[in-house]
């Protein structure tokens, strides 16, 4: 009997794998997301050093003068925060990752024409979708541990501050999540593009999706937040205290729960909101032991988990429609 | 003769007519387009709301100064032009507005690639020129109708809103900003209409236009700037001044020629009067003829594209 025959979903995975180490185009692609990921990496170091230059010259000076320090706030340096533009570069581009690599794995079987062979050889349809779900999985989480390993690299470089194993640990724990939400764009698009009477049709969907989850609804919530619209903040503007403030926002509890429901329609705000708890990169987090951010941001990751298992199901289990086998 | 040429049409019309028929009959068109209309109205409601608000809390914290005895600071709704409601409108432009443009002018070249009709048009007697006059002319006839939807409901909306009043000055404002969101989003759709004329796959075709979109987008404006790609996204974010520093001197006077959106949304800005006093730009080339230049380069791809394409090809490789 045939390896196929045998292990027909590791057969497919192998060769989809194999297909794509050939065309490359997975690499070059991976390729532009470190390439992003590393430029705001660095941009942020240099911001950072500057922030760090600003200091020393302000402190000298006061030293000089003979005053206290008291009256300048030394800039906090947490390495993982420098990873905020990679973050944000794994939402928008990797999810444009996860949308060519699922089109890809379904419209190379349509446009060879191999969909209807397949269907002839011994291998149960789940069986087929199952390998390209795994060759998916396999392929995008190295891709993405390529580029996190990279990042954590430039971080030691650009810091000059070593990382931990705890630091590694949360770097390791927002890559897995950043897998799971990579694979959301990777089986919505693969459903799509074999379930279209037209792929390119399916290219531009997954886009349109992408553009409302990824871009708009966050852009959305983000410009309802009143304290967006006024330039260094409107409660910093009218010089009014934390209580008066709190009480104020409390009148306007609806709107902001509004706000809020736009974001968490989102899932890439879901994945932004535990990577920057995980991270450390948003001030409340910062320092915090991992369990107890683990506790507070279960819900976060439940959404990313079982939106991408649900979508890896419905992409399994839906079973190949025969009019669908080929290009038009 | 043949019909085409006893066509009582000129062959580039006629071309662009049946362009603009299949673009207007494409779904994913229609649905990319109608995205573009409805968040161009999100846009309106999204400035109106968001001035309301801080209106309101202004209301709330005077409340609470007078109780106090304390001064009054002016209320921060009254710097803001009511042209600036407006605001989001840029983002929505340079987000949907450009994928809209690329899809359109991908789909003019690639529609007649994928039905094989290319070896067909070669075949004819139509000049390469007429076939080329004929899809840009579809390409400025399909994104100039997106744009003016969308200035009917901008015009609406100043209109409709009571305590909103424009100057002439304002309306001639808000026609410059409309003209140059057309040129931005054209600019792409040549961009996308070169591509799908000159590479052998379909994919690439649309790809290309797309990761350049990408690229000017969310990765320049992070090496001119540090301005991350959440920032990038919010009109007054992306304005932020860049880190004084001589590497951010340097990638702003290097690379900013080259970051296109950045000359865009400083634009829009100006022209929606939300441009911070204190804003500098720190390219080689000011905004407006950065941005003019580019319009140029992405006009002449298109042009040498459509030039050199190979009317013996049919459809694309896989």
């Amino acid at each position: 009997m045939s390896d196929f025959t045998n292990h027909p979903v590791r057969t497919i995975a192998g060769k989809d794998i194999a297909d794509a180490r050939r065309d490359r185009f997975i690499l070059i692609v991976t390729g532009f997301i470190a390439l992003a990921a590393l430029t705001s990496l660095i941009t942020g170091a240099v911001a950072l050093s500057t922030d760090v230059a600003t200091y020393n010259d302000a402190k000298a000076t006061l030293l000089a003068l003979g005053k206290s320090l008291d009256s300048i706030a030394a800039p906090e340096f947490y390495p993982l925060k420098l990873l905020r533009g990679a973050i944000e570069q794994f939402e928008i581009i990797g999810a444009v990752l996860g949308i060519l690599a699922g089109f890809r794995a379904a419209v190379s079987e349509r446009g060879r024409q191999t969909l209807a062979l397949i269907m002839t050889r011994p291998v149960k349809g789940w069986q087929f979708l199952a390998g390209k779900y795994v060759a998916g999985l396999v392929l995008l989480s190295t891709g993405l541990l390529a580029v996190f390993a990279l990042a954590a690299l430039a971080l030691q470089l650009s810091s000059g501050v070593g990382l931990g194993l705890g630091d590694l640990s949360r770097i390791g724990i927002v890559w897995l999540v950043a897998s799971a939400y990579v694979m959301v764009f990777y089986g919505l698009t693969f459903i799509l593009t074999l379930w279209m009477k037209r792929p390119a049709n399916a290219l531009l969907i997954s886009f349109a999706v992408w553009l409302l989850v990824v871009l708009v609804a966050p852009q959305i919530g983000d410009t309802l937040d009143p304290d967006n619209q006024v330039a260094g903040g409107v409660f910093k503007q009218l010089q009014v205290p934390k209580a008066e403030q709190d009480r104020i926002k409390a009148g306007y509890a609806t709107f902001e729960t509004v706000r809020n429901g736009i974001e968490a329609a989102s899932i890439t705000k879901h994945f932004e909101r535990f990577s920057f708890a995980v991270l450390g990169i948003k001030d409340t987090y910062t320092g915090k032991a991992l369990g107890p951010i683990l506790v507070e941001k279960q819900g976060d990751f439940l959404w990313i988990f079982l939106t991408s298992l649900g979508l890896a199901v419905l992409m399994i289990a839906r079973p190949i429609n025969a009019n669908r086998l080929t290009k038009e | 003769m043949t019909a085409l040429a006893t066509h009582a049409m000129p062959p580039d019309r006629a071309v662009a007519r049946q362009s603009l028929l299949y673009i207007f009959r494409e779904r994913t068109v229609a649905l990319l387009a109608a995205l573009f209309v409805v968040l161009v109205m999100v846009s309106a409601y999204l400035g109106w709301s968001a001035t309301s608000t801080v209106n309101s809390i202004y209301n709330d914290a005077v409340v609470y100064l007078t109780a106090q005895g304390q001064p009054i600071p002016p209320n921060p709704v009254h710097d803001i032009s009511p042209l600036s409601l407006m605001r989001n409108m840029s983002i929505y432009v340079s987000l949907i507005g450009a994928l809209a443009a690329i899809v359109i002018g991908y789909q003019l070249i690639a529609a007649d690639r994928k039905s094989g009709v290319v070896p067909l048009i070669g075949a004819r007697p139509l000049e390469r020129g007429e076939y080329l006059r004929g899809k840009i002319a579809a390409l400025l006839a399909a994104n100039g109708a997106l744009m003016s939807v969308a200035a009917v409901i901008a015009t609406a909306t100043f209109l409709i809103l009571p305590q909103v009043s424009l100057s002439a000055a304002g309306w001639g404002k808000l026609l410059l900003f409309f003209v140059l969101a057309y040129g931005y989003m054209v600019m792409f759709g040549l961009l996308a209409l070169g591509t799908a004329a000159r590479t052998k796959s379909e994919s690439v075709g649309l790809l290309v236009p797309v990761t350049a979109w990408l690229t000017v987008t969310f990765i320049l404006p992070s090496l001119t700037g540090n301005i991350h790609p959440t920032a990038a996204i919010n009109p007054i974010s992306a304005l932020a001044p860049p880190p004084d520093t001589t590497f951010f001197h340097w990638t702003g006077w290097l690379i900013g020629p080259f970051s296109v959106a950045e000359s865009f949304k400083w634009l829009s800005a100006d022209l929606l009067d939300y441009l911070p006093a204190t804003a500098v730009t720190g390219s080689m080339v000011p905004p407006l003829p950065d941005f003019l230049l580019a319009l140029i380069l992405a006009a002449a791809f298109a042009v040498h594209s459509v030039g050199v394409m190979d009317f013996t090809r049919g459809d694309y490789d896989v």
